[in-house]
């Protein structure tokens, strides 16, 4: 098996439409990839508790490398993910905003 | 007399120590009449959730009104590193050791709420701040804390501070010290939390033997923003908690209920031989005095009581939300925020249990009448309050928290947050907004940031507390 076969393409889409592909390592968070790229991504806390990091995958598959506490049972059925504790299973395509976090949440009263 | 070199001039300790150098002031009345004007503010300006997201920092601004860059934003201390969502913060020393020969104001204490990083910056030079140490998160969730939020330092050579959670983000949260030298880690401050769960704010007083804490939420309930749902779920706090300072065990807790849904910031009287004080319950929007009753004990009533209020774009009527609180240095008034509807409220307190309203500045906000100041729309509403000493000038920023700023004034995270100015008139009971003034956190090199808590190189209104 070739050493690379676990490495998988993310394309990251910004709010405007702009798109980038970063390559993610086997076991490697998408923020960790993205960081190594010095592509831009929102986070926070970095252990899936503060939901900055909020993207919504678009196609393929990640897994949680820890317990995704910032996000809901509804939100992440609906397609939501952490990318400081993801890592992708397939290639995927995200899509990634600062606006992303108050969208899941919604405001209150309103 | 420059307030930003107080601490190193001898004479604001002309009482029965005056030999003895200390880092503050014998009492809040000498930090009151004899510190001068504040001339630098220190700002934490957070990007975290910003558009363009980068490290946050912390601002140095001009408030010299003889200097040409007089309301502006002079320098940055940038992070080393982003999410850190820099929020509140405190000095390693302050009145508390006022006699401790040998110790200054040096030291400012400046934690991530959301990284758990904790940044010590070296002020000596009050113009030229500088990042001196870096405690790393892993250094703190060894001791099961995380989302250091209030900074105190305490008699004893040590600085406290409050944590919400344990190293995953849950309940419950503790108190982390600091050594006030080395700023090596001590280890957890409490010896035994007793029924305490949830963590916020803390103000203390030796000299009656109590430390008062508030409660917010788990991390991550709050982090990834305000849900009623969690509310509905008991996720929010509704009590505040009182300590044994001696012995550093939890004693009592004070219960409001729906009489004070998420209590914050925690405000003792300046005074040392006062047993009472206030908290701002944000969600319920109320003013809760706490005094500890004759039989030692302590008990609680609501002293100012807000209602939500209808506006046409929004389904149900909103509270005010009240997010800060703060009491001038003689403890005659009180001002608080409401961070939604959008004014700041000055009350006299001359009569502790009787709070008396005697104005309020609109700005911003969901019912603000102004909402532009120097041609600008007003992004956010008023939040984070400082004082000066003497009490004639209020000042304020914008910002609550990057995940809740989001949701209810999205704008800042494109464009940044606001500092304002107020005078106050003490003698008169009168609040005027300084429409001369505006610190445009939108301005800032590197792009854009929010902007929380102020402080001033000499000690100011929420930093101090006197034995």
């Amino acid at each position: 098996m070739c050493a690379n076969a676990a490495a998988h393409s993310v394309e990251l889409v910004r709010p405007d439409g702009r798109t980038e592909t970063i390559r993610v390592e086997n076991g490697e968070t998408i923020v960790d990839a993205a960081e190594r790229a010095d592509v831009a991504v929102p986070y926070g806390c970095l252990y899936g508790g503060c939901g900055t990091c909020t993207a919504e995958l678009l196609n393929g598959d990640v897994r949680h490398r820890a317990s995704p506490r910032a996000l809901k049972t509804r939100s992440l059925d609906a397609g939501y993910v952490l990318l400081c504790i993801a890592t992708p299973e397939t290639d995927c395509r995200i899509r990634i905003g600062h606006g992303i976090q108050a969208e899941v949440v919604g405001t209150p009263w309103k | 007399m420059s307030t930003d070199n107080s601490d190193d001039t001898t004479e604001h300790h002309a009482h029965e120590h005056r030999d003895v150098e200390g880092p503050g002031y014998p009492t809040p009345a000498a930090m009151r009449t004899e510190s001068g004007r504040e001339q630098t503010a220190y700002v934490m300006a957070p990007r975290v959730g910003m558009k363009n997201d980068g490290p946050g920092f912390v601002g140095v601004v001009d408030l010299d009104p003889a200097s040409d860059t007089y309301s502006e934003l002079i320098d940055t201390v940038e992070m080393p590193n982003k999410g850190d969502e820099l929020h509140h913060f405190g000095w390693n020393a302050c009145s508390s050791s006022c006699h401790a020969e040998g110790l200054s104001r040096q030291y400012l204490i400046v934690p991530g709420q959301r990284s758990s990083r904790i940044h010590v910056i070296d002020a000596e030079e009050p113009r030229d701040p500088e990042i001196v140490t870096v405690i790393e998160p892993e250094e703190l969730f060894e001791y099961d804390l995380s989302a250091p939020h209030t900074v105190h330092c305490v008699p004893g050579g040590k600085i406290v501070i409050s944590m919400l959670g344990d190293a995953d983000g849950e309940l419950p949260g503790g108190f982390l010290q600091l050594d006030q030298e080395d700023f090596s880690i001590d280890g957890r401050w409490e010896a035994d939390r007793g029924a305490m769960e949830m963590n916020y704010d803390y103000w203390y007083q030796p000299r009656h033997d109590v430390l008062i804490s508030s409660e917010w939420a788990a991390p991550n309930t709050y982090y990834p923003g305000f849900d009623l749902d969690d509310v509905e779920a008991g996720k929010y706090g509704d009590s505040i908690h009182i300590w044994s300072w001696d012995d550093r065990e939890h004693v009592q807790t004070l219960e409001f209920g729906d009489a004070g849904r998420i209590p914050l910031e925690v405000r003792m009287s300046h005074n040392p031989e006062e047993t009472q004080g206030y908290v701002g319950a944000a969600l319920s929007s109320n003013i809760i005095r706490f005094y500890e009753s004759t039989d030692g004990a302590w008990d609680w009533d609501v002293v100012v009581d807000e209602d939500p209020r209808e506006h046409e774009d929004w389904d149900m009527p909103v509270p005010p939300l009240i997010t800060d609180i703060l009491l001038s240095l003689d403890d005659q008034y009180l001002f608080f925020s409401n961070w939604l509807h959008g004014d700041v409220r000055m009350y006299d307190v001359s009569d502790a249990a009787n709070p008396r309203l005697v104005d309020r500045v609109w700005a911003g906000g969901l019912f603000g009448d102004r909402q532009e100041i120097q041609d600008k729309e007003i992004r956010g509403a008023p939040q984070m309050l400082q004082l000066s000493r003497d009490g004639t000038r209020l000042y304020w920023t914008t910002s609550l928290f990057s995940s809740w700023d989001n949701q209810f004034f999205p704008e800042m995270a494109e464009e940044g947050s606001l500092m304002f100015k107020a005078d106050v008139f003490p003698d008169e009971g009168r609040l005027d907004l300084d429409e001369e003034f505006l610190v445009d956190f939108g301005d800032a090199p590197g792009g854009p940031a929010r902007a929380h808590e102020i402080r001033w190189p000499g000690g100011d209104c929420t930093s101090d507390v006197w034995q």
